[in-house]
């Protein structure tokens, strides 16, 4: 077994596995951070995506050993008690998602975008969302919902 | 995934003895983005997971006294996101960009892309371009070799199961040396190259190509270089007809094959019309860049 | 915003996988989301001004949250993992399966053969499909035996354990090949074409003799997969009444609950299925697929059992979409009127029916196109073949057909050097228009819709 020790969505949190464990196993059976879904399991759809250390990576193509002492966000740490990410409240009033099974991918994978580039251009969130497949929605309302959110950060930036 | 053990490595002199101890049932583990696919679907798993990516030396990108130095461990997006990179070779970054998607970018290694040596690596072409040696690190100490030497076949290169990719180096000479890379795939995201080209050249004041250098991939075993068109061009005029040569004798050199993708002889069409168009760019980016080094 | 997710920092103690409190404890952070159910129902026959206006979604926040629960996301004290081999030849006899070995290993806790099934078959339609193959193989992503086991990888690894003994016998994989009398059987001694339609309109003989011009052209499909993002999941459990509980991603619901109590060979009321929110399905999870296998596997071992498609599964397993071969033959003045029409539609049903007289329906009524045309004459077949199953898929064989009479209307206007919008709209139906099928057919906004699109897009400029 392999301890691993991170600051899992902001609490520093351990498990312990076996080494063959990857990230998206210990989060779904571990800590029952069901949030990330087991899509493909080859880094192909991207709707197991998380962040480690502020970088968007596919969660079931690391092994959980990897992210010992590191950070680690997934989609449940992204809303506080009182407030939904910008993001996930332009998700929700864009109807951006349909079945949803891709959303938690997307939204962190927007979320690491708009980290990086706080206005950014259509063809860089569609470069952004190129590792995140989704079969219902086209896209279309993501990158809307993705330019509003990114309005309303900045728009909390200036205030 | 079947079970396995996992040891890590403090830096590149570590892994090196626990590869030695450990050969051959031991599989490098750097950015994973390949290699925890193939176990996911292997009939066996390997004893042994060498786990490399704490080993901080073999990160990052230097300017060194030979060149620009790599470090295997650098992922696609340090290297999309290195300063020396971006300034100075340009290209490196548009190739990084092809391969994969953020999240696979964000994990997969540059030394990861050439030790895995499919045909269709995005990376290959603009470093064979540009000419660059690698550091093999193993139980009798380090050697330096050219790229294409490391290479060997399909899934095949010169490493020893007890041998570590250290770095990447693009010698002096070479670096600010106007390059282009382009690829073609069915998609734009997450797709495999049907055909990668990249070419490096310097023009001088007479307006001629001075060292062009022309790197195919998905076209042969491996990355391969395009000697005729480079003769070729070496010391002619720059002209549109001389690229579009230029890229007709390149196809003529690749051995591309037929497969669900596309037709060998289509990829030997892309083969031409790519190679002109990495010219032009090539030619196109001399004004952008200061020559280094001794040019 | 990163400083509000930072909730306070707490050291917690040592966790092991899979303890048992591990499964109750709340996720690292849970917002309290209040859940406002408000469905707007629209009264009967009064317009909505839904067009142009946004919709939220019910469940957009928990989507957004991550907190919907799909099949997968759930577990069960106890639960086990199941996993299906799959046969890997394209048709065979089964000779021998041997899964003693597989029944042997530590973590094993129960393993599943086509022989142990009740009723051994199901389908919307037809039931031609066997929940595990018993006697004989019919296409390679055929299941044949099934295991369950504490994790899935122990599962996996006893697949292979399992030694299943095949007599291969000739596989038949083109359609038209199996129409053939001499072709190998699919399902012997039955026909390889298991259900054909013709359509018929007017005098086809005197619309082609009147034509001045006839084209005749074939067209071909290929077989689509669904790739939904979530994979077909179930969770079968049993209660201690002897009630079957299955956990589905399945879109037809009550049809499912049908083919499992048949299966099973138990009374409807003795069955519930719990159809949570699906992750995609666009046709695909219209009908059961492993959930029998979970509920037998539940019921020998005493333990909720799950089981999960793979990627490749979900290729290889589930329906897809019919490839269809298409032959159309149309007679045209020479000012572009469609006179005659005569479609042949070969339907590539794979080894099973599934949804496939519904697609061979709707392929032949749509296949003329939406076009008056006074003779016509549509004939569909759909055949087995020893393949994926392909079965309901959006718009049930109505893309296919509308590749083909669009292509075709293309080629016809080329040949007769007639805008390609302009034969559109001298063929397309109006009010009143009448179907190959007899419909007489009312709000046909055919000509408007081209017009505007071709007015919007900059039809006449680009053709300039």
């Amino acid at each position: 077994m392999t301890e691993v020790k991170m600051k899992l969505n902001g609490e520093t949190r351990s498990a312990s596995v076996p080494p063959e464990t990857t990230l998206l196993k210990m989060l779904r059976e571990s800590f029952n951070l069901t949030g990330a879904k087991l899509g493909c399991d080859v880094g192909d759809c991207g709707a197991c995506t998380v962040l480690v250390d502020g970088m968007s990576v596919n969660a079931c193509l690391m092994l959980a050993n990897q992210v010992d002492g590191r950070e680690v966000l997934t989609i449940e740490g992204l809303a506080t008690v009182e407030y939904l990410h910008p993001v996930q409240e332009a998700f929700e009033t864009f109807a951006s998602l349909q079945c949803g099974f891709c959303g938690p991918g997307v939204i962190m994978s927007a979320k690491a975008l708009l980290d990086e580039n706080p206005d950014p251009t259509i063809p860089e969130i569609r470069d952004a969302l190129s590792g995140n497949l989704c079969r219902c929605t086209g896209y279309t309302k993501m990158i809307e919902a993705i330019q509003d959110a990114a309005r309303i950060l900045r728009a909390k930036e200036h205030a | 995934m079947r079970g396995f053990k996992v040891v890590e490595a403090r830096d590149a002199n570590h892994a090196v003895a626990l590869l030695a101890e450990l050969a051959p049932s031991v599989k490098v583990l750097a950015g994973g983005t390949d290699l925890l696919v193939d176990f996911k679907h292997a009939p066996h798993a390997p004893e042994v997971v060498l786990d490399i990516t704490r080993a901080e030396d073999l990160k990052g990108v230097s300017m060194t006294d030979a060149g620009l130095r790599i470090g295997a461990l650098a992922t696609h997006t340090d290297i999309m996101r290195s300063p020396l990179v971006r300034e100075s070779l340009p290209a490196l970054v548009d190739a990084a960009h092809t391969i994969g998607a953020v999240q696979t970018r964000n994990l997969g290694t540059l030394g990861g892309n050439l030790v895995t040596c499919v045909p269709s690596m995005d990376s290959g072409p603009t470093l064979v371009a540009l000419e660059a040696r690698v550091t093999v690190a193993g139980p009798g100490g380090r050697r330096e070799l050219p790229l294409t030497e490391f290479f060997v076949g399909p899934r095949k290169t010169v490493l020893k199961p007890d041998e570590l990719l250290v770095d990447i180096i693009i010698p002096k000479k070479n670096v600010g040396k106007p390059t282009d890379f382009l690829k073609f795939g069915l998609r734009k995201g997450q797709a495999l190259a049907l055909v990668n080209v990249a070419s490096s050249l310097w023009v001088d004041p007479k307006k001629t190509f001075v060292e062009p250098r022309i790197a195919l991939g998905a076209v042969a075993p491996t990355v391969i270089r395009a000697p005729e068109a480079e003769a070729y061009l070496e010391g002619k005029k720059i002209t549109p007809e001389a690229m579009s040569e230029a890229g007709r004798i390149a196809a003529g050199e690749a051995r591309p094959i037929s497969d669900f993708r596309a037709s060998a002889q289509y990829r030997r069409d892309l083969i031409a019309v790519l190679t002109r168009r990495t010219l032009e760019n090539a030619c196109a980016r001399v004004q952008d860049v200061r020559p280094g080094g001794s040019k | 915003m990163n400083d509000k997710l930072r909730v306070t920092e707490k050291e917690l103690t040592q966790e092991a996988l899979r303890d048992p409190t591990e499964a109750l404890r709340v996720p690292v952070v849970t917002p309290p989301v209040p859940y406002p159910i408000e469905t707007l129902v629209p009264e009967v026959r009064q317009q909505t001004p839904a067009v142009g206006q946004r919709a939220t979604r019910p469940d957009g926040r928990l989507h957004g949250l991550g907190q919907t629960r799909y099949i997968d996301d759930l577990t069960f004290p106890g639960m086990l993992h199941a996993k299906i081999k799959r046969a890997g030849i394209a048709s065979a006899l089964i000779k021998r399966i041997d899964t003693s070995e597989a029944e042997a290993m530590p973590g094993v806790m129960a393993v599943l053969t086509g022989r142990e099934i009740p009723v051994n078959s199901f389908g919307p339609s037809l039931q031609d499909q066997p929940v595990l193959c018993d006697e004989r193989v019919f296409h390679a992503g055929d299941g044949v035996a099934a295991v369950a086991a504490v994790t899935e990888q122990i599962a996996l690894e006893a697949l292979e354990k399992i030694k299943v003994e095949y007599e291969p016998l000739p596989a038949v994989l083109d359609p038209l090949e199996a129409m053939k009398d001499d072709a190998p059987k699919v399902h012997p001694p039955a026909s390889n074409i298991y259900s054909h339609k013709i359509i018929k309109k007017g005098d086809l003989e005197k619309g082609f003799a009147e034509s001045d011009h006839i084209f005749e052209a074939r067209f071909s499909t290929q077989m689509v997969e669904h790739v939904p993002l979530e994979p077909h999941a179930s969770i079968g459990m049993w209660d201690s009444n002897g009630r079957l509980t299955v956990y589905s991603s399945l879109g037809r619901i009550t049809l499912g609950r049908t083919d499992i109590a048949r299966t099973l060979r138990l009374p409807i009321n003795r069955v519930h299925v719990v159809a949570t929110i699906v992750g995609g399905n666009f046709g695909g999870k219209n009908e059961i697929t492993q959930e029998p296998v979970v509920a037998l596997l539940a019921k020998k071992t005493g333990r909720p059992v799950k089981a999960v498609y793979s990627r490749g599964e979900e290729f290889t397993s589930s329906t897809t979409r019919h490839p269809i071969i298409m032959d159309y033959k149309t007679g045209v003045s020479r000012d572009g009127r469609i006179l005659a029409r005569q479609v042949k539609l070969y339907l590539d049903g794979g080894a099973y029916c599934s949804w496939s007289e519904t697609t061979l329906g709707k392929a032949c009524i749509l296949s003329p196109g939406p076009y008056n045309i006074e003779n016509v004459e549509a004939e569909a077949f759909v055949i087995y073949t020893n393949k994926t199953v392909t079965g309901a898929m959006r718009g049930f064989g109505a893309p296919q057909v509308c590749f083909a009479y669009e292509s075709h209307m293309d080629d016809i206007a080329k040949a007769l050097g007639i805008d390609p919008l302009e034969i559109r709209l001298r063929n397309a139906f109006s009010e009143g228009s009448i179907s190959p099928t007899g419909q007489v057919l009312h709000s046909v906004v055919v000509r408007e819709s081209l017009e505007r699109a071709a007015e919007r897009y900059g039809w006449q400029e680009s053709q300039s």
